[in-house]
């Protein structure tokens, strides 16, 4: 069958089969690879991508239920070979070790700011609970996450 | 001296790559004409076994079932060769690889998986350590003992010294089973270069046992093997021992095609090490003003049905058994012992993570009994430049232990005030 | 997965008719949290799948004079950021807030929880607490049950294949009425809950207990009212002294449910500190309002 979507700006009518998860037609179908599967039942939040402005976990969406929806990936969130203030504040704070959570992680960041942009460090902590990662923990994550925010603030204000 | 890099913060090379999704893992390579896996993995501890695979070949899609006849050196293991490559006769623990199923789509192997036919013919099986260092209990490995090491340490006279001491704790302690949980599950894939080279994609502590293993398991030179390591989803241990290296290896020898395999979380746990289960009886004496006068301690380690890493990290466990303290009288005993339970192997502290947990509290006993704090029975015992360890090491430099203790010290009182004041306002309350 | 056909339903009657159409061989499919890891280890294997996820009037909350009506694939994350649940049902807020993680509750349904029956679904105490009704429809007619006999397996009230449930509604609490809900996972996130203990209480002018209804998860099969409770507590003066008189017979039920289990020692214990929290959320909602 047929859907309809559009996957980081880019409109995209792809043949699915109906046993397919939005995952495995981002991966497998439109080599996006950057979205990892760590668990394959939500747990793990390493598959999180954006799905009409919220996290979701791509292994736990049907690819026919994405038909007609806006999706971002980690790979779409350069803009003109610009890194995103989240993915440079990551690289910043040193919250990279193995980086098989990183994507995922970095989404659910982006998810919490494009809501609230000025959350506090609990809510920061809560934002990314559903993402695990197994080298760093959590703090440097945290703190990527309010650096960002700094480096979005700025933008703005240059911006203004 | 000027230093650039010495106190500066500097950005790893790979996160870029990382931020943006654009690293890879063995599980986001494609590879044209690819052929999928999977791994048939035994459901029974302790059996023997026959299989049938005449009805999953049939399978639409399925290419090729790899068992043991395939493998010319069915063996493998980082110490000793106890592993096989598939297993032949017998299965040892729950996730023994027992078949290779490789097939056009991942959903055919799966298909063909269920199709194979595995008769299990249960033996007794032992599960627990002590019971499987008795002559008389189930053997994992055909008639060899069960115990794979054991490593003895002496130093001084525990018997006369305990007989000295004011006061002596004995307890005994376990720690339990740990699984690693990397957050990327096993994955690989393996083709023929153009000159005839295997080549092996994988994401591994040791490329360069990986490729010795294969050459040998295969029948094959060193240089006829290659490893690619692409970035490491997290390893801590468990990705020192092979896992589907020589499966792969074979299947895209045999096949001339690429073969690729990704593990679910749920293989993934039955398919690498885990941290030794440990038990450890101690018993440790002090004189009365606090000095530690002589300890002894048996440590039991579970390997489970493979050696793995057993022999380092048990005799590691024995050296660090003391913990940093100075003891004129040590006796130590620790054993590796095989079981039917899923093997163990490397994880974080490889046997100084366990022992601790003993050696620790046994302070904080001794301290209550002889009435002084925690914090000062340490200061009293601790290493220090200069001091001497249990098996004969002096320690000449680097012992930062006493500067450790006291930041610790100041934390101590903080918290033991706060304590104070909470139990004060717990009672205000319940008035 | 052993799917043959999957539809995105764009409305109500299409959807029954689909189910109507393929009965066993289907299922509904809305956050798909709980029916997309059963798909994949092969617990169930429908042939269709039908998604509702898009389907408006079942992804609304709604007033209707004293009653709040929620479409069965309303996700978490709408009740968690409604503000009728603010007030005196922040129980039922807390309790869709401590569902899984913010993936799972912004696609996770409070349908979902009760079509999937599983007696550690956190959103179904502080329902039962309400006394909330589902809605269920089909080609056949329409059906209302109540939530707690949903869930009772004596009497056979499931979803039937063809059916669908629709809404699940209940009155407001009044002013003197507030819903409490404590859980107790073993970490923050992602965990399922082990005790879940949920309670609307009423008081009356002098602060006695004027009608109250308990409810609890995983201390039994399934999701139950605990009226051993209810009978203890009603009339008494609500102060901490109600703590006593509800451990006791909250655990005097579980003896006669759970012994034998292995957590059963440890949930025992465990109910006491529970209900105490609920208490204390009670009790702050009723410090703060003047009734």
């Amino acid at each position: 069958m047929f859907i309809q979507l559009v996957i980081n700006g880019i409109n995209y009518k792809v043949d699915i089969d109906p046993n397919m998860r939005l995952i495995d037609l981002l991966r497998d179908k439109l080599g996006l690879v950057g979205t990892k599967e760590g668990c394959g039942e939500g747990e793990c939040g390493a598959c999180t991508v954006i799905m009409d402005g919220e996290s979701v976990n791509s292994c736990m969406v049907m690819a026919f239920q994405a038909d007609g929806s806006n999706i971002t990936t980690i790979e779409g969130l350069e803009e003109n070979g610009e890194l995103h203030p989240i993915q440079k504040a990551y690289m910043e704070e040193g919250s990279v070790q193995c980086g098989f959570c990183i994507p995922g992680m970095i989404m659910s960041t982006k998810a919490l700011l494009d809501k609230h942009p000025n959350p506090n460090r609990e809510e920061i902590r809560e934002g990314i609970s559903g993402n695990l990662c197994r080298c760093t923990g959590y703090n440097k994550a945290i703190n990527a996450a309010e650096r960002a925010i700094e480096i979005l603030k700025e933008g703005a204000k240059n911006e203004a | 001296m000027k230093l650039n890099t010495v106190g500066k913060n500097i950005i790893r090379v790979d996160s870029y790559s990382k931020v943006t999704g654009k690293a890879l893992y063995p599980q986001d390579i494609y590879l044209e004409n690819m052929l999928y896996a999977k791994t048939l993995r035994s459901e029974s501890p302790h059996a023997y076994i026959e299989v049938d695979t005449t009805e999953a070949e049939k399978v639409d899609g399925v290419v090729k079932i790899f068992t043991h006849k395939d493998v010319p050196y069915n063996h493998h293991g980082v110490v000793l060769h106890d592993h096989n490559v598939f297993c032949d006769k017998k299965v040892r623990s729950i996730g023994d690889p027992i078949a290779f199923i490789v097939g056009e789509s991942e959903e055919a192997c799966i298909r063909s998986m269920k199709a194979i036919k595995v008769n299990y013919a249960e033996i007794p099986g032992v599960f627990d350590p002590v019971e499987a260092m008795k002559e008389d209990s189930p053997k994992v490995h055909d008639d060899k003992s069960n115990i794979i090491y054991h490593y003895k340490l002496r130093k001084g006279n525990v018997e006369e010294a305990f007989k000295n001491c004011a006061v002596i704790v004995e307890n005994t302690y376990s720690t339990h089973m740990q699984e690693h949980a990397f957050l990327q599950p096993e994955a690989g894939l393996s083709y023929v270069d153009e000159d005839g080279t295997i080549v092996v994609v994988v994401a591994t502590q040791y490329p360069h046992y990986d490729r010795e293993i294969i050459a040998r398991a295969l029948n094959l030179k060193d240089e006829q093997v290659r490893i690619i390591n692409t970035n490491i989803g997290g390893a801590f241990g468990a990705r020192e021992d092979i896992t589907m290296q020589i499966h792969l290896a074979l299947a895209s020898k045999t096949l001339n095609r690429p073969v690729k395999v990704i593990y679910n979380r749920e293989e993934s746990f039955l398919a690498h090490s885990k941290r030794h289960p440990m038990i450890m009886k101690y018993k440790t004496g002090a004189d009365k003003d606090g000095y530690l006068m002589a300890m002894e301690a048996e440590i039991i380690g579970d390997s489970g049905a493979y050696c793995s890493w057993a022999i380092n990290v048990l005799r590691k466990a024995g050296v660090h058994s003391t913990g940093p303290y100075v003891i004129p009288n040590v006796k130590v005993d620790s054993y590796a012992v095989y079981t039917n339970n899923p093997f163990t192997g490397a994880m974080r502290g490889f046997g100084a993570t366990q022992v601790p947990n003993a050696a620790e509290q046994q302070m904080d006993i001794l301290a209550e009994k002889l009435g002084i704090s925690p914090i000062e029975i340490r200061r009293r015992n601790i290493f220090r430049v200069g001091s001497k360890t249990a098996t004969g090491q002096v320690l000449l430099e680097g012992v930062p232990l006493d500067r450790c203790l006291e930041t610790i010290a100041e934390k101590y009182e903080e918290f033991l005030e706060l304590k104070e004041f909470g139990n004060l306002k717990a009672e205000e309350e319940s008035i | 997965m052993t799917l043959d056909q999957v539809f995105k339903g764009n409305s109500i009657s299409e959807v029954l008719e689909l189910l109507n159409q393929y009965k066993e061989d289907a299922k509904i499919i809305a956050g798909g949290t709980d029916i997309i890891i059963g798909l994949r280890n092969g617990k169930i294997t429908p042939k269709v799948l039908i998604d509702i996820s898009k389907i408006d009037e079942l992804r609304q909350i709604q007033v209707e004079e004293n009653k709040i009506i929620i479409g069965s694939a309303t996700t978490y994350t709408q009740i968690v950021e409604n503000e009728l649940f603010d007030t005196n049902l922040y129980g039922f807020k807390k309790a869709c807030r401590l569902v899984g993680s913010p993936q799972i509750r912004n696609k996770g349904t409070i349908g979902g929880n009760i079509a999937n029956a599983s007696p550690a679904a956190d959103s179904i105490p502080p329902l039962i607490a309400l006394g909330a009704e589902l809605n269920i429809s089909s080609l056949r007619g329409n059906r209302k049950l109540l939530l707690e006999d949903y869930f009772n397996e004596k009497e056979d009230n499931r979803l039937r294949a063809d059916e669908l449930l629709m809404s699940i509604e209940f009155e407001i609490p009044k002013k003197n009425q507030v819903l409490g809900f404590s859980k107790l996972g073993l970490r923050k996130a992602l965990a399922i809950s082990r005790v879940t203990l949920s309670s609307l209480i009423g008081i009356d002018d002098d602060v006695n207990i004027e009608n109250i209804r308990v409810a609890s998860g995983s201390i039994g099969k399934y999701p139950m009212r605990e009226r051993e409770v209810e009978e203890a507590l009603i009339g008494k003066r609500f102060n901490s002294e109600i703590l006593k008189i509800a451990a006791s017979s909250l655990q005097s039920s579980m003896d006669k449910r759970l012994v034998g289990r292995s957590t059963y020692p440890y949930k025992r214990r465990a109910v006491v500190t529970l209900f105490e929290e609920v208490y204390k959320d009670n009790l702050s909602y009723f410090n703060e309002v003047t009734l």
